[in-house]
């Protein structure tokens, strides 16, 4: 293949950025993304399986140890009520906000880059709240009566208590889960329909077949299937805001020094944007070399998330600034000592480590060079993936363990149980994943070819019609850029 | 043997071969089946015979004389029709008393449906009653002696020893072997034989002494307790030249000095005189003239709970306390003493302020002066000079007869003496009735050894401890709560201690076990102690007997008022001057005493007052000298005194006296049974019968390892900033912060308000419209309240183990405390103030915490599934079965007073590190897991919460309702004092009142209007709670000298 290697993270106002490179046209769109889920399976995939799956297979077995023996298992304790579950649950609905942001606002937005990538962040973030639905219904002491978080009718008339912010986020979570499930289905129906339609196996072409309702690909098809996606998308868009938010007044609604803030709803959402494009960039780096889809998610889908990082991050450090002015200000001396204790107290590396991975470390992405340079924004995200579940626990760990009493002071060690199962529930993270990745189609095809400049016959640039023209046409170095002109464009 | 041969007798199945070959052995076996049925009796006899012989049988069961009687008259069993006064489910209440080395407590017991379940004090016994008639308080050994009732690791048989494996026999082999071995030496007079008891007044106990030394006339008798009043008796012989115990009158003292003496901790009568001080304390309240409060000084070397609620304390080396003693008589002008010289600058202005003090209250008669177990006995000798001159006797010290003042020498020397004897070869039987000398008798005495070479030893003892594995039998003693019995209390006052249930492991009590020896023809204890009371106490109607079981107390039994001792010598030479090196102090321990409870999981878990150690003893220095050897706490340290030496982790203690190390014996055994095996460290291995309590010159040297001390507070070194947060918190010397409000008497008296310092004019803006304190809005006739005194609390826990028992809260264990997990619904929140390098200036405030029941209770809000609530009277409670466990109320708690059931601590082992699964449904586990014994001590009115729930004070909801649902039966509304919670009921120094805050006249909503009273957190956080503080109250003497300076000026 005679893949040309384009520049497209240069903004010229003047023209449309290609966002799908390699000279593909619809086939080669189609081919390359089918080809991930088509091709026989690969001995890196199953490497990673067998990975993924032993790490699902320890946190079943720590599921079953914790039900039958008690949530002792953990090393919560008197003050710290809620430790790693809890920490590990906002983590997960944190990453789970930038697959919906992508689809949802971005779509409204008309942020046609959002194709290459939608899907995947979709998939991540239902893979998210996965984990994250989980910790709730496991952390509780009885979880065999979890379920009474559920408004259901019942004999003895009990209705869950409606002033608990625990109830509110049963509902924003379960609200959020089913909006994004069905986002996704939705969007994924035409592209079921491909993979159906080339499908040799008997078994591919019927649970294809089933999960793409019949999809024929007419115009009445595609004018439901629009509407569709636009609505969910409008319905979708302030459920992106809403979830976190509910998460946060769990701790703002509470009276604990260091939980009880204002600043919570919207700091939770920036953080949890930022997480959650941190861990897009995390999986889709590796993937898009692994799969072999670099025409489709370019320089230009990862510098445009990296951009992302750095708002969402410098909204992140203004929250942090503001917490700890805000407790100067109040004058409160509660509130102030928390502060000064996250600082400098026990547990203050947790706090450096936290406002370095999320305050400092987006500050390298102002740099063109680095947002270009798909290792440091590798790094970066990684970086921002630590720093956003080292926020958590310094919320959670650190005001608990040292709040009005001083008598009630006391420490919180993590047991290997609680590592154990962090460590299983990214093992069922990317269990999931890798089944999505190997089943289902990575990317957004029917959106990406409706990017595509043959797309838009008539709109806007005639001249970029046909992928030969792009080639030929579409010189980037004829407006300076030096790096297009080294690579030597024909 | 013989042969098998082909069996012509029909035999179907057959026992042996030895059957099946038909020997004529076995034959005779076979017809001894039935001994003594001898059926041709029966086939010779006529008919008229026959008749006349079953008539008469028939007469004899059904008459009941004495032939065929399941059980013998005095046991008790359940019943099978309902007796008249009795109703299933309404628990009832016993009173009884305790003997604890040789001084009786005073209990009355509830039971329910024949199981004990509960102990509290005798309400109509003065050294129990709080409230005459109405509250009785019990100590923590008291209360918890419940759990150890019901103790499944309590021996079951008898064990014999003598040969070379033990063998589980029963009472009626040792029966047989007694009447076989005791016979021999009643022939011989009890010639080599001695008996070693534990310390008991027990009138029934010396009535059946005497027939047992009338039985074994040459037979020895020793006593021996590893803690006791030796000290104190030695002084008043040394002074009076007789026994006589002092009874001091607290609540008649203004001026109260000490030396030693924790009279507020582990003194036997320390109920009674919490009691008295808290007295003195309260009347700074009163209006006007009345208006006072007392001033406690102390001088100890071992900081104590008399020494954090003193006002003027110094820590000193035991051998100082002679000179101190010495000073203060001079200074007085006690006729014999001169001179003051060689005191310490500390020293001297605590003598000096002691002195214008008791001066001073000597006029009014309110002057005492006190010394406790461990100072010297001529220590006590001018302690006496001193009372008499302050003329003390007959005001606030009264001098009694020592009930245990037949002993002629201390407890140390008998043991010693014992020893000697037996090593001597002249003993071949020894008796020992309980105690457990084989751990705790002093290492100088060789008692081991002893034991080992005598042929015949027998123990009696709850369990089958270190000493009964010495020895060649052990028999199983029976639980106070299960045997017959009498006792003395502090005073000599008598009474009886009825048992509440059937020995459980068929224990006897030791009189019975004497009666049996001594071959007395009675030997059930029940007819032992009618007979005693009988003769002694001539009680011998049955309404008198009956009256006295009901009160639990002889009236007018206390031993009479001497008048007529006068001080007899008062000089004495100085004590030898301390070798060098430290001065190693031993104390009995809060938890196992002097051991003998190492296996009650309630006192294993019940912290120490000051260290807050669980499960764990420590040896306790000052700061200044763990700063001179490097250490810190947890690490470990060798101790030598003398040729002993043992390796103990250290605990380093604000407020210690600087060169003295304490460490409390009771730890470090290895047969107390399954809770209390293997637990800290045994400091008898250093006591020697000259170094008792006080062991001069030992040394200390830093091991190279450190050691996990189980506490339940503070167990990490706090950094700089949680000191600052914590200074501010909890205020400095004599100041308030802001959740700890304190003043000085004379800042009260000036500005009732002082306590509330910086809190005071903070004003909590509310946005809403507040429910907070408006009780009309619950419309209900009751809102209840609860007022903590912190001036009168004096941190002795009591209250902690009456809630365990009250309210089934189980113990989790070190492991679960070390990860702060304990279950205790009140604690006693425990803070130190001032230099931690001066051990003189040290204050120790204590707030006990249960759960406030605010009005606006963060807990309430935040409770996804509605299973903690608000009450109409005010209570937020806990709907255990609606709870789930998500722990979200814990976390907005402020106050931290809810408990989490991480697992299910009943049925899970406390001494398990780790939890085990359990695969059946979970909330049945404890229903199957826990031991059906250890099952009958829940209180039956308290539901037993399951694994995974959150639980909390409830203001004891039960004894709430069950008063209110009475009473509304009868028509009429609880009044005050009509309800008691559990933790009320414990407290000796009533510092805790429970009430209607409705009912004007209550004395709780007296209190909350008290302009010392304050609501933690509330100035802050709005949860407007329904307990409140009243603000402690020292009275010290440095700010009243610069008030009476500025008032001047």
């Amino acid at each position: 293949m005679t893949a040309i290697e384009i520049d497209n993270t240069y903004d010229d106002p003047t023209k449309r950025t290609p966002l799908v490179l390699g000279g593909k046209d619809f086939t080669a769109v189609t081919d390359a993304v089918c080809n991930v889920a088509e091709r026989p399976t690969t001995l890196g995939w199953k490497i990673a399986f067998a990975l993924a799956l032993s790490f699902l297979g320890l946190l079943g077995a720590c599921i079953l140890y914790l039900v039958t023996t008690g949530v002792g298992v953990w090393g919560n304790n008197q003050p710290v009520s809620w430790g790693f579950p809890i920490v590990n649950f906002v983590f997960w609905v944190g990453i789970g906000h930038a697959g919906t942001l992508i689809s949802a606002i971005l779509f409204l937005f008309r942020q046609n880059w959002r194709t290459g990538i939608n899907r995947f962040a979709e998939a991540m973030t239902i893979f998210a709240v996965i984990c994250a639905a989980m910790f709730p219904g496991i952390h509780v002491g009885r979880p065999w009566l979890a379920y009474w978080l559920f408004p259901i009718p019942n004999q003895m008339q009990m209705w869950p208590q409606f002033r608990s912010p625990l109830l509110w986020d049963v509902f924003a979570v379960s609200t959020y889960a089913t909006a994004s499930v069905l986002f996704w289905y939705v969007g994924m129906i035409p592209d079921l329909a491909t993979l159906r339609d080339r499908s040799t196996g008997k078994v591919r072409q019927i649970l294809y077949g089933i999960f793409s309702l019949g999809w024929t690909g007419s115009s009445r098809h595609w004018h439901r299937y629009e509407r569709a996606y636009l609505l969910l998308s409008a319905l979708c868009t302030p459920l992106v805001l809403s979830v976190h938010s509910v998460v946060s007044f769990d701790f703002a609604t509470s009276q604990l020094p260091g939980w009880h803030t204002t600043i919570f709803p919207p700091y939770f959402v920036a953080g949890a944007v930022y997480g959650g494009f941190a861990m897009v960039l995390n999986l889709i780096i590796p993937a898009r070399a692994f799969f072999g889809l670099k025409d489709i998610i370019t320089p230009r889908h990862i510098e445009n998330c990296a951009k992302i990082l750095l708002a969402t991050g410098l909204i992140v450090a203004y929250s942090y600034s503001m917490e700890f002015w805000t407790a100067w200000y109040s004058g409160n001396h509660y509130e102030r000592f928390t502060f000064w204790n996250r600082a400098f107290g026990p547990y203050a590396w947790s706090c450096w480590v936290m406002l370095w991975c999320n305050a400092m470390s987006p500050q390298f992405m102002w740099s063109k060079r680095l947002r270009k340079s798909m290792v440091a924004v590798f790094i970066c995200a990684t970086f921002g993936n630590i720093g956003m579940w080292f926020e958590r626990f310094e919320i959670i760990i650190t005001s608990l363990t040292r709040d009005f009493l001083p008598t009630n002071w006391w420490p919180f060690h993590p047991t290997l149980i609680d590592i154990a199962m962090l460590a299983g529930s990214f093992g069922l993270f990317f269990t999931l994943f890798l089944l999505f990745c190997r089943f289902l189609p990575v990317v957004a095809m029917a959106e990406v070819k409706s990017i595509m400049p043959e797309a838009h016959p008539h709109h806007g640039h005639p001249e970029l019609q046909t992928p030969d023209q792009r080639r030929t046409d579409y010189r980037p170095d004829e407006v300076g850029d030096p790096d297009a002109a080294a690579i030597g464009i024909p | 043997m013989s042969s098998i041969k082909h069996h012509v007798t029909g035999l179907e199945y057959w026992r042996s071969l030895e059957q099946l070959a038909d020997s004529p052995e076995i034959q005779e076996l076979v017809d001894k089946e039935f001994p003594g049925y001898t059926p041709d009796f029966i086939k010779k006899s006529s008919r008229r015979g026959f008749l006349k012989l079953m008539s008469a049988s028939l007469a004899l069961a059904g008459v009941g004389l004495t032939g065929c009687r399941r059980w013998p008259r005095e046991k008790l069993a359940p019943y099978s029709s309902n007796p008249r006064d009795r109703m299933v489910g309404i628990p009832e209440q016993y009173a009884t008393i305790w003997e604890q080395n040789g001084v009786g407590k005073p209990l009355l017991v509830t039971s329910y449906d024949g199981r004990p379940i509960k102990i509290e004090g005798n309400p109509s016994h003065p050294f129990s009653w709080t409230v005459p008639g109405k509250i009785g308080s019990a100590d923590t050994f008291a209360q918890a002696s419940v759990l150890e009732l019901y103790d499944n690791h309590r021996s079951r048989n008898v064990i014999n020893r003598s040969r070379k494996f033990a063998e589980y026999t029963s009472w009626d082999d040792f029966t047989k072997f007694a009447n076989t071995h005791f016979g021999e030496l009643k022939g011989k007079k009890g010639e080599g034989f001695v008996v070693l008891s534990e310390a008991s007044v027990s009138p029934s106990f010396l009535a059946i002494k005497k027939r047992f030394q009338a039985a074994f006339p040459s037979a020895g008798w020793y006593e021996y307790e590893a803690l006791s009043c030796d000290n104190e008796r030695q002084g008043a012989q040394l002074a009076f030249g007789k026994p006589v115990r002092s009874i001091l009158h607290l609540d008649k003292a203004q001026v109260a000095v000490l030396l030693d003496a924790d009279v507020l901790g582990d003194h036997p009568a320390h109920t009674r005189y919490a009691g008295d001080w808290a007295v003195n304390r309260r009347s700074a309240d009163n209006k006007g003239a009345d208006q006072k409060m007392s001033r406690v000084y102390i001088a100890e070397s071992a900081y104590s709970l008399t020494g954090t609620n003193a006002d003027v304390r110094i820590g000193v080396d035991p051998s100082r306390l002679y000179h101190i003693a010495r000073a203060i008589a001079a200074q007085l002008g006690v006729e014999g003493f001169s001179g003051s010289e060689g005191l310490t600058p500390a020293e001297t202005s605590f003598v000096a302020s002691a002195v214008k003090d008791l001066k001073e209250a000597k006029e009014k008669k309110a002057a005492v002066m006190a010394a406790g177990a461990a100072a010297e006995p001529h220590v006590h000798a001018v302690v006496h000079a001193i009372n008499e001159s302050l003329e003390a006797p007959g005001n606030t010290v009264t001098l009694i007869e020592d009930p245990a003042g037949d002993r002629t020498q201390s407890h140390m020397d008998a043991i010693a003496d014992l020893s000697q004897k037996i090593l001597g070869g002249t003993i071949t039987t020894l008796l020992i009735i309980g105690g457990n000398p084989f751990y705790d008798a002093p290492t100088d005495v060789h008692f081991r050894d002893a034991l080992a070479k005598l042929p015949v030893s027998i123990h009696l003892s709850l369990f089958d401890d270190e000493t009964s594995r010495a020895c060649k039998w052990h028999l199983p003693r029976a639980h106070y709560l299960e045997a017959w019995g009498d006792a003395r209390s502090w005073d000599g006052s008598a009474t009886v201690a009825q048992p509440l249930i059937e020995p459980l492991y068929g224990g006897k009590s030791p009189i019975e076990v004497l009666a049996l020896i001594a071959g007395e023809a009675i030997t059930a204890g029940e007819q032992i102690v009618e007979r005693t009371w009988k003769e002694e106490f001539q009680i011998s109607d049955e309404n008198k007997w009956r009256k006295l079981l009901a009160d639990g107390i002889l009236a007018n039994s206390a031993a009479k008022p001497l008048n007529d001792v006068k001080i007899q010598k008062v000089d004495y030479p100085a004590p030898a001057a301390a070798p060098a090196g430290m001065t190693l102090r031993f104390q009995g321990d809060p938890r196992t005493f002097d051991g003998r409870f190492a296996n009650n999981g309630w006192l294993q878990e019940t912290p120490d007052p000051l260290t807050k150690l669980v499960w764990d003893n420590a040896v306790v220095l000052s700061k200044h000298d763990a700063d001179q050897l490097g250490l810190v706490v947890g690490d470990m340290v060798r101790l030598t005194a003398g040729g002993d030496s043992l390796e103990v982790a250290v605990y380093v203690l604000p407020g210690q006296p600087t060169g003295v190390v304490g460490i409390t014996v009771g730890y470090g055994r290895n047969a107390a049974g399954h809770i209390g095996d293997n637990l800290g460290f045994n400091a008898y291995v250093l006591r020697t019968s000259k170094t008792a309590y006080v062991s001069p010159g030992v040394k200390i040297e830093k091991l190279d390892k450190t050691y996990v001390l189980g506490m339940t507070q503070d167990h990490h070194l706090i950094d700089a900033i949680g000191q600052e947060g914590r200074d501010k918190r909890i205020g400095a010397k004599h100041e308030s912060g802001l959740i700890l409000h304190e003043a000085t008497f004379a800042e009260y008296v000036k500005d009732p308000r002082a306590p509330h310092g910086i809190t005071i004019g903070r004003v909590g803006l509310q946005l809403f419209e507040q429910t907070g304190g408006k009780r009309e809005f619950f419309q209900d006739s009751h809102a209840w309240g609860m007022s903590v005194d912190m001036s009168a609390c004096i941190g002795c826990h009591a209250c902690a183990v009456a809630c365990q028992a009250e309210n089934n809260i189980p113990i989790v264990g070190k492991h679960a405390v070390l990860n702060h997990r304990e279950m205790n619904w009140i604690r006693i929140d425990r803070y130190f103030k001032g230099d931690p390098n001066d051990s003189n200036e040290i204050e120790v405030l204590y707030q006990p915490v249960m759960c406030q029941h605010c009005e606006n209770a963060p807990c309430e809000q935040v409770c996804p599934v509605a299973a903690t609530m608000h009450d109409s009277e005010g209570l937020n409670v806990m709907v255990y079965n609606r709870c789930i466990g998500t722990r979200y109320c814990s976390n907005n708690c402020p106050y931290k007073v809810r408990r989490f059931n991480y697992f299910d601590w009943h049925s899970q082992d406390p001494r398990e590190t780790w939890g085990k699964p359990y695969l059946n449904i979970p909330d049945l586990q404890q229903l199957e897991q826990v031991d059906k014994i250890e099952q009958m001590q829940f209180n039956p009115e308290v539901s037993v919460r399951m694994r995974g729930v959150m639980e909390k004070c409830t203001y004891c909801i039960q004894r709430i309702h069950t008063k209110t649902q009475s009473k509304r039966a009868q028509g009429t509304d609880v009044v005050d004092g009509d309800i008691i919670t559990a933790c009320q009921q414990a407290c000796p120094t009533q510092a805790i009142v429970f009430g209607n805050l409705l009912e004007k006249t209550a004395k709780v909503t007296q209190l909350h209007q008290n302009p010392r009273s304050y609501a933690m957190l509330d100035d802050t956080l709005n949860t407007a709670p329904r307990t409140k503080y009243l603000a402690k109250l020292r009275n010290p003497v440095e700010e009243q000298e610069e008030k009476a300076k500025s008032g001047n000026a």
